[in-house]
């Protein structure tokens, strides 16, 4: 079965090479049958990567140690759950999982791109092809999942224990989901260069794939927060980790990548602009893989220091950056230039959007590569935290955040900035009353948190008010606004969910970091302590055994206003002696939307442990809102304007051209 | 075979997958303008659909009709290049060629440079299922962990695996199984002295406090343990008392029955150290310290290479000075330890050969060779 899947690999490589130059020589010579072989092999391509997977995720499952990577990065008392997810858990796997779904959106193209003329998907699969061509290339040549061990080591090395958690099950795979989704963006843009012209279904097909890869990008970084805040045991939601930044970097500018997708399509207007945002978010995503797996940086994510991979990445990152801008280069002049529009309209407020969000990645940039360059150089060691993106990045996202309500509120080609603001008048009030409540009845607050709270509670409002408005709120009756409102467009929702969904998150960013409060203490057992309302009893501490590691679990119980118990958290200190690891389990109760979150620190001599005690207000909203932002793409994504039939007169000129 | 069959029909499928789509019949094309019509129409209908739910105003989307209006005539315009199917040229039968043969030809190549075709899978759970006479020890090693870890108070389990481990310098898995041992089955001399080797050996061969502790504890309930009695006069030697040790040291020579193994570790010990105090502290013939701790920094073929080189200048050392017991007793040991099993064998018998067959010398090393697991000749 392994060997099965090694040649499946070597297979998918092979078909990889074909996929990048048959159909691009077709699309050249005009050969319709040359264009053709691009689908078929996109899916088998895809169903040969999925092989090669399903044979590496059995050998991990079944603790096959004649595999090294398994050897390297399993254990056999590993519950079965971490024994897959161990799968994508190290540098090996997780660049299969890569090329998988690499391919997995190639196929997609394929089967669902009957609608696209015939040009353009061949090239767009080409490109996809030269893609996967290339990582097939670095997988097999320095990183291969299959080397295999004789004779075979009878125990394996273990997973790193902070991977052992059902986040690692989640995390990475919605993350290379967007990672890898914006990979499409990047082919659509090259193809369009390549060809030298941007048809209007162009724009039609790109947002669909921006929309789905920025839906899992966002989960994936908001699933990777959620982790590190509750396995790392410090309590932090976002440490701008230049790891993070990896992930945001991409976030940031397929966000600005979603918004101008829209003007192309709406008005055909800001092509080239469009064209070469794909382009950046998808070189963002590679610069990220590049980051993360060349040892340039240590954290978690660097799974292999080894200097040959990141020569080997950092060729690819030139070849396709490089490659396509100067494609970009050489052919946008002879892209037309779209649509004209006033400047107060929303194309002028998406390009406004588009200007803050592409600063604020630039920043970022800045801020992620400076270190590395300046260690490279001087070899001195900054670093560059909070405090820079404090001062850089903050600055640029309020006054972006503060104009997003107006958007979706404008008209297109020329809007009227006083009619929106009128409209918006009741959100603008409560956002007002909710920064007096804040001043006047929260304790300590700040005036920045009093912003920060209007700001948020601005970007709700306005969200549910753009709704309001268009189901004719104030002009029809209840019954007739009620049918209007059912029958608004689903991108409409999506909209307005994802605004809500960014208010919602800032909500709980400004919550945590305004009114969190945090207690560090020696405890025996049987003591108490009080933080913000919450009264906690020291059980003691608790030893265990688990699978594959040791635990010290520390309980507490919860008092309520009554002085009886309210429920119970506990957080351990785990000890896997395999890697001679420690990991801190932290404990968490949630209280509506805020949490109580403890971990344990180390013991002292005389029974007593350091407990870390933490109440963070709001701060699920943080990922919920997340997860709404999520929800509004998905459910643009079900818009119908993005079903476009294909051309009606093929279907009578070729009744069986079903190919894929 | 299995495997083979099953890469054969992967390739074909790979193939027919490049092939079936160039071997097709012709197909229609439709201009790329047409897909541009479908957009636009779907645009009017969209607009249309606004105007019905009041979203934009009847005016507006005039305006908007007509610049979509203006954009479908522009298409009509621009958009005559209908691509018919040409005949294939020469260059694309070539390269359609190519492409088809490419598939198996790179698959096949790469695979046999990369792949281990004959390697099964070996899922842990088959591997520990199969006939304990055709597993190799790792195997029955870990056997006996499964079935330990399913019945750990199997105190006999421990007792039988705590010398094993030992053997197999897996030293601080011995000294938890000594310990788990003592605890579920009591303490015994035997398990005593196994405990302070094995953390004398974990701890590098110091013998530490806690060593003592466990050593001292096996002579209290044996005192003739020879082991107990052996590492304690080490320990002492360990501390820098050299005249204490010589004489726990010739106690136990006059103690011990005069086949036991132990004799001839305690004349070496008391040789060695009888040299180092000689030499003050620094053993003879070994590496010196600062050898020792740069093989300790070294990678472990670095560490290999050195310990190979070492060994080749005993060798050497010895072809020059053959009358040397020691030395060739530690290169036969030496080669033992690497693995060469046959440059032992050839230096058992030089050394045999130096010192002639019948001689005493000669019946040392075959005695020692034996307890290293080696005989004379196949």
């Amino acid at each position: 079965m392994v060997e099965t899947g090694h040649f499946a690999l070597v297979l998918a490589f092979a078909l990889s090479l074909v996929q990048m130059l048959v159909p691009l020589y077709g699309a050249r010579a005009g050969n319709q049958k040359m264009m053709a072989v691009g689908g078929p092999v996109a899916v088998t391509g895809f169903a040969l990567t999925a092989l090669s997977f399903a044979a590496l995720a059995i050998a991990y499952a079944s603790s096959d140690f004649s595999v090294a990577s398994v050897w390297e990065n399993s254990h056999s008392l590993q519950p079965l759950i971490y024994k897959i997810t161990g799968t994508w858990g190290n540098h090996e796997g997780s660049m299969l999982l890569w090329v998988l779904i690499l391919t997995f959106f190639g196929a997609l193209v394929a089967a669902f791109g009957s609608n696209l003329p015939a040009t353009l998907k061949a090239n767009v699969l080409a490109v996809q092809g030269a893609i996967g061509a290339a990582f097939f290339l670095f997988i097999l040549a320095t990183s291969n999942p299959f080397t295999r061990l004789n004779p075979a080591p009878i125990e394996g090395r273990d997973l790193n224990p902070v991977l052992q958690d059902l986040g690692l099950a989640i995390h990475p795979p919605l993350l290379y989901l967007g990672y890898v989704g914006f990979s499409i963006c990047f082919s659509f843009s090259v193809a369009a260069l390549i060809e030298g012209r941007i048809d209007a279904s162009w724009a039609r097909w790109v947002r669909p794939w921006t929309l789905v890869a920025w839906m899992f990008l966002t989960g994936g970084i908001a699933m990777g927060s959620y982790w590190a805040y509750y396995e790392l045991g410090w309590g932090g939601f976002w440490f701008w980790d230049p790891v993070e930044n990896a992930s945001f970097m991409p976030w940031l500018a397929g966000t600005a990548l979603l918004h101008s997708a829209i003007v192309m399509e709406k008005r055909s207007a800001l092509k080239i602009w469009t064209l070469l945002l794909a382009i950046l978010t998808f070189s963002l995503s590679l610069l990220g893989t590049f980051l993360v797996r060349s040892g340039v940086l240590t954290s978690v994510h660097a799974f292999a220091t080894d200097p040959t991979r990141g020569v080997f990445i950092l060729c690819i990152l030139t070849l396709f950056i490089g490659g396509s801008l100067a494609l970009f280069a050489l052919r946008a002049s002879r892209l037309t230039a779209g649509g004209l529009f006033h400047p107060i309209s929303r194309e002028g407020a998406l390009v406004l959007n588009n200007l803050f969000l592409t600063t604020a990645t630039a920043t970022v940039l800045v801020g992620t590569l400076y270190p590395l360059a300046l260690e490279a150089v001087t070899g001195g060691k900054i670093s560059v935290g909070a405090p820079f993106f404090d001062l850089t990045f903050g600055p640029l996202m309020l006054p972006l955040l503060a104009i997003v309500p107006f958007g979706p509120l404008l008209a297109w080609k020329r809007g009227d900035v006083f009619a929106a603001a009128q409209r918006l008048m009741a959100a603008f009030a409560a956002a007002l009353a909710a920064m007096l409540v804040t001043v006047l009845f929260v304790d300590g607050a700040s005036v920045f948190a009093a912003l920060g709270v209007g700001l948020a509670v601005w970007l709700v409002c306005g969200a549910l008010t753009d709704l309001a408005v268009k189901s004719g709120f104030g002009s029809v009756t209840p019954a007739i606004m009620l049918r209007r409102f059912a029958g608004l467009p689903r991108s409409v929702f999506g909209t307005a969910l994802a605004h809500l969904g960014l208010g919602l998150t800032l909500l709980g960013i400004v919550g945590t970091l305004s009114f969190g409060t945090e207690k560090i203490l020696s405890m025996h057992a049987g003591e108490t302590v009080e933080l913000s309302g919450n009264t906690l009893r020291f059980e003691g501490l608790y030893p265990a055994q688990g699978p594959n590691y040791s635990e010290d679990r520390g309980r507490f119980v919860v008092i309520g206003a009554d002085g009886n118990a309210k429920g119970e958290i506990s957080s351990a200190k785990r000890f896997f002696p395999v890697r001679q690891t420690t990991t801190t389990e932290s404990g968490i109760r949630t209280v509506w939307f805020s949490q109580l979150y403890l971990s344990l620190g180390d013991e002292g001599n005389d029974g007593s442990v350091v407990v870390r005690l933490w109440w963070k207000p709001l701060v699920t909203l943080i990922w919920g809102g997340a997860l709404v932002m999520m929800a509004g793409a998905a459910m643009s994504l079900m818009d119908r304007r993005l079903r476009v039939g294909a051309p009606s007169r093929r279907k009578k000129l070729v009744p069986s051209a079903s190919l894929s | 075979m299995l495997f083979w069959v099953i890469a054969a029909i992967l390739t074909l499928g790979a193939s027919l997958a490049v092939l079936l789509p160039l071997a097709g019949g012709p197909k229609g094309a439709s201009a790329p303008g047409d897909h541009d019509l479908e957009v636009y129409r779907d645009q009017l209908a969209e607009l249309d659909r606004d105007v019905a739910r009041g979203l934009i105003q009847p005016a507006d989307a005039e305006e908007a009709r007509a610049e979509i209006g203006r954009r479908i005539l522009r298409l009509g315009t621009t958009g005559q290049a209908g691509t018919a199917a040409r005949r294939p040229s020469v260059t694309t039968r070539l390269v359609a060629t190519v492409a088809v043969l490419a598939v198996p030809l790179i698959s096949w190549g790469l695979y046999i440079k990369l792949g281990s075709p004959d390697l099964p899978s070996q899922p842990l759970a088959e591997r520990l299922a199969k006939n304990p006479a055709d597993s190799s020890v790792d195997e029955l090693v870990a056997r006996a962990e499964a079935h330990l870890a399913a019945n750990p108070s199997d105190g006999r389990g421990w007792d039988v695996l705590a010398p094993i481990y030992l053997r197999l310098q897996r030293y601080s898995d011995a000294v938890a199984a000594y310990r788990n041992a003592i605890r579920l089955d009591g303490v015994s001399a035997t398990r005593q002295s196994g405990l302070g080797e094995a953390i004398a050996n974990a701890a590098g061969g110091i013998v530490s406090a806690e060593a003592q502790d466990a050593f001292e504890a096996a002579l209290k309930l044996d005192p003739a343990n020879a082991k107990a009695s052996f590492y304690l006069a080490m320990g002492l030697a360990q501390e820098g008392r050299a005249a204490e040790a010589t004489t726990a040291w010739q106690n136990m020579l006059g103690t011990l029955p005069p086949e036991s193994p132990w004799r001839r570790a305690v004349e070496q010990a008391l040789a060695e150290n009888a040299k180092r105090t000689v030499a003050s502290g620094t053993p003879a013939n070994g590496p010196d310290a600062q050898a020792v701790e740069a093989a300790q920094s070294m990678s472990p073929q670095d560490r290999q290479a050195m310990i190979e080189t070492m060994v080749a200048g005993l060798d050497e050392k010895l072809k020059q000075n053959p009358r040397d017991t020691e030395g060739w007793m530690r290169l036969i040991r030496s080669y033992v330890v690497l693995g060469k099993a046959d440059q032992a064998r050839d230096a058992l018998s030089r050394g045999i050969a130096v010192f002639g067959a019948d001689s005493e010398e000669a019946k040392k090393f075959t005695a020692f060779a034996a307890s290293l697991g080696l005989t004379a000749t196949e």
